[in-house]
């Protein structure tokens, strides 16, 4: 058999779990004291412990809402459809998220997929593109008069998500050590932020007016415009204070790495 | 070929461990990092390297070249990797002799290859090719394996001093691996360890098995066995003082035993010494 032949009937037991798979058999030599099927069943099972090992590191507040015979099963089914096409392991769970939308199974499971996309966005936080967070004082630089003119640029680390209602407080019950009480999901979504501070990944719920500043912050529309937004879409007389303390909450929490100063007319939007 | 720098007594560089070793400063020469753990955009991993490789000398130790499969080379991978050795500086860079998978799938595993002269072939031409693209000779090591062709035409260790000698690459000789695979196979560790060709060998590891009866598996997850400490012993007068080091992956015990690990290779070189210094006085 040449090289590449082997190297496919190889693989695909191994993707299928057929450890008595007789062409990969008839290719081995029998060592004296055990079976064919016994060293090549070392390939088969490693590829499953392993891979299933990157998931239950990746999501353990997943596999503490579904407990363990059923994130076993979403393993087997994950793991069924999407064979490791990265070098590197850490990068293995990437679509878990994604898979569990598109799954007919697994679609119906809304507090299951937040948690999931939660957990993905901590471990990409992790290891993302370092920054330098500015601090509060770099605010302070700007006379209050220019602040319509201010544009922004966050961590590399900082994304936005849309989950279902109630997720973050389902993840931190999750996560705590003692038996602490699960919400229930109300209908709904609700926005999180997730980046990372110094080394360790960070999150917070988003209040609607602040998802839709960091939103279009992110996009790098001034302050000036984002003002004129949230006030148009949210209650326009509390509009001003939020809006100043979004501001000062986005640099204690090491959010913004750059402050620039744009044209006052960028990006408007009409009313 | 010039030789590399004779490092010392390593380690493996382990989350597990980042505390204690910029806390205490152990005694250790030298420490080995798994590339593909570093092959990310930031964060504390790269951040803790830097303070490391202030420190110590690192070298470079991959899991993912997939050097024996048959699909093209992974450029994007090579690419990556080329960034971090330019990051590092790493006294050397190192990967196995095995395939982690074909049509772009990989299965996260160090996978055996029949020793054919068509698979040497294929090994030698790639080899040549990444060590081009580093710009650096690279060392392959023995793998562990629980499976043999019926197709092989050599044994394991005439494959890797033919591979070694037509692709101009350095070797990594594992200790254990050499053990587990011989147990596993049924053939004398022993002759292996006298084939291998001494110029070049530059690393050696050290590491725990798991024994499941009739076969053995590498886990790292284990101190090292008695057998294969009276391997090393071997090792060391056949190949001298290279660069040796203890990997563990998991069931990480206090750093105190690794480092009572490294105590016991010094102490065999100093009796190896001892005992050439007696014979030739």
């Amino acid at each position: 058999m040449k090289l590449a032949e082997l190297q496919a009937a190889f693989q695909s037991a191994v993707l299928s779990g057929a450890g008595k798979d007789p062409t990969v058999l008839a290719s081995l030599t029998k060592p004296a004291a055990r079976e064919r099927a016994t060293g090549f069943g070392v390939y088969v099972k490693a590829y499953r412990l392993r891979v299933a090992e990157y998931l239950e590191e990746d999501f353990p507040a997943l596999k503490t809402l579904l407990g363990d015979k059923r994130f076993e099963e979403l393993v087997v089914d994950y793991v069924a459809g999407n064979p490791s096409r990265t070098r590197n392991a850490r990068y293995f769970s990437a679509r878990l998220p994604d898979f569990m939308q598109e799954s007919d199974k697994w679609r119906g499971e809304a507090q299951a997929q937040g948690v999931a996309r939660l957990e993905r966005a901590l471990s990409d936080a992790f290891d993302a593109t370092d920054g330098d967070a500015c601090a509060l004082e770099t605010l302070a630089a700007h006379a209050p008069q220019d602040w319509p003119r201010l544009v922004f640029a966050f961590h590399p680390s900082l994304r936005l998500l849309s989950l279902p209602a109630g997720t973050v407080e389902l993840y931190e019950a999750l996560s705590s050590e003692g038996a602490a009480p699960r919400p229930e999901l109300s209908d709904g979504g609700e926005a999180a932020a997730v980046w990372r501070s110094g080394f360790d990944p960070a999150y917070r719920a988003l209040g609607t007016d602040e998802f839709l500043a960091l939103n279009e912050a992110l996009a790098g529309k001034s302050f000036g415009v984002i003002c004129q937004l949230v006030a148009f879409q949210q209650d326009e007389a509390s509009a001003p204070e939020r809006l100043a303390q979004f501001l000062v909450n986005w640099f204690s929490d090491g959010l913004v790495v750059a402050l620039g100063e744009g044209d006052d007319g960028e990006g408007l939007a009409a009313p | 070929m010039e030789p590399l720098p004779r490092l010392g007594y390593g380690l493996g560089l382990r989350p597990a461990y980042y505390e204690e070793i910029l806390s205490s400063r152990p005694p250790v020469d030298w420490f080995e990092i798994i590339s593909e753990n570093y092959m990310i955009p930031g964060g504390r991993p790269l951040a803790m390297l830097e303070r490391f490789r202030s420190d110590y000398p690192i070298v470079m130790h991959g899991v993912s070249m997939s050097i024996a499969s048959v699909d093209p080379l992974d450029m994007d991978y090579l690419s990556a990797l080329k960034r971090l050795v330019d990051r590092v500086e790493p006294a050397w860079v190192s990967d196995h002799l095995a395939w982690t998978g074909v049509h772009g799938v990989n299965l996260h595993d160090l996978l055996p290859i029949p020793l054919t002269r068509e698979a040497l072939d294929h090994v030698v031409d790639r080899i040549s090719r990444v060590q081009d693209y580093l710009g650096r000779r690279i060392l392959i090591e023995n793998a562990s394996t629980y499976v043999a062709f019926a197709q092989s035409e050599m044994t394991e260790w005439e494959f890797l001093g033919e591979m070694a000698r037509r692709a101009e690459c350095l070797l990594l000789l594992d200790v254990n691996n050499v053990f587990v695979s011989s147990f596993n196979h049924g053939f004398s560790a022993e002759d292996y360890i006298d084939a291998v060709p001494v110029e070049r060998v530059a690393q050696l590891h050290m590491a725990g098995h798991t024994d499941k009866g009739s076969y053995r598996i590498d886990t790292h997850d284990q101190p090292v066995c008695e057998s294969v400490w009276k391997l090393f012993e071997r090792v060391r007068k056949r190949f001298g003082p290279v660069a040796a080091m203890i990997e563990r992956d998991d069931n990480f015990p206090p750093f105190s035993e690794l480092l009572a690990e490294l105590q016991r290779m010094r102490e065999i070189d100093a009796a190896i010494l001892d005992g050439s210094e007696r014979s030739a006085a």
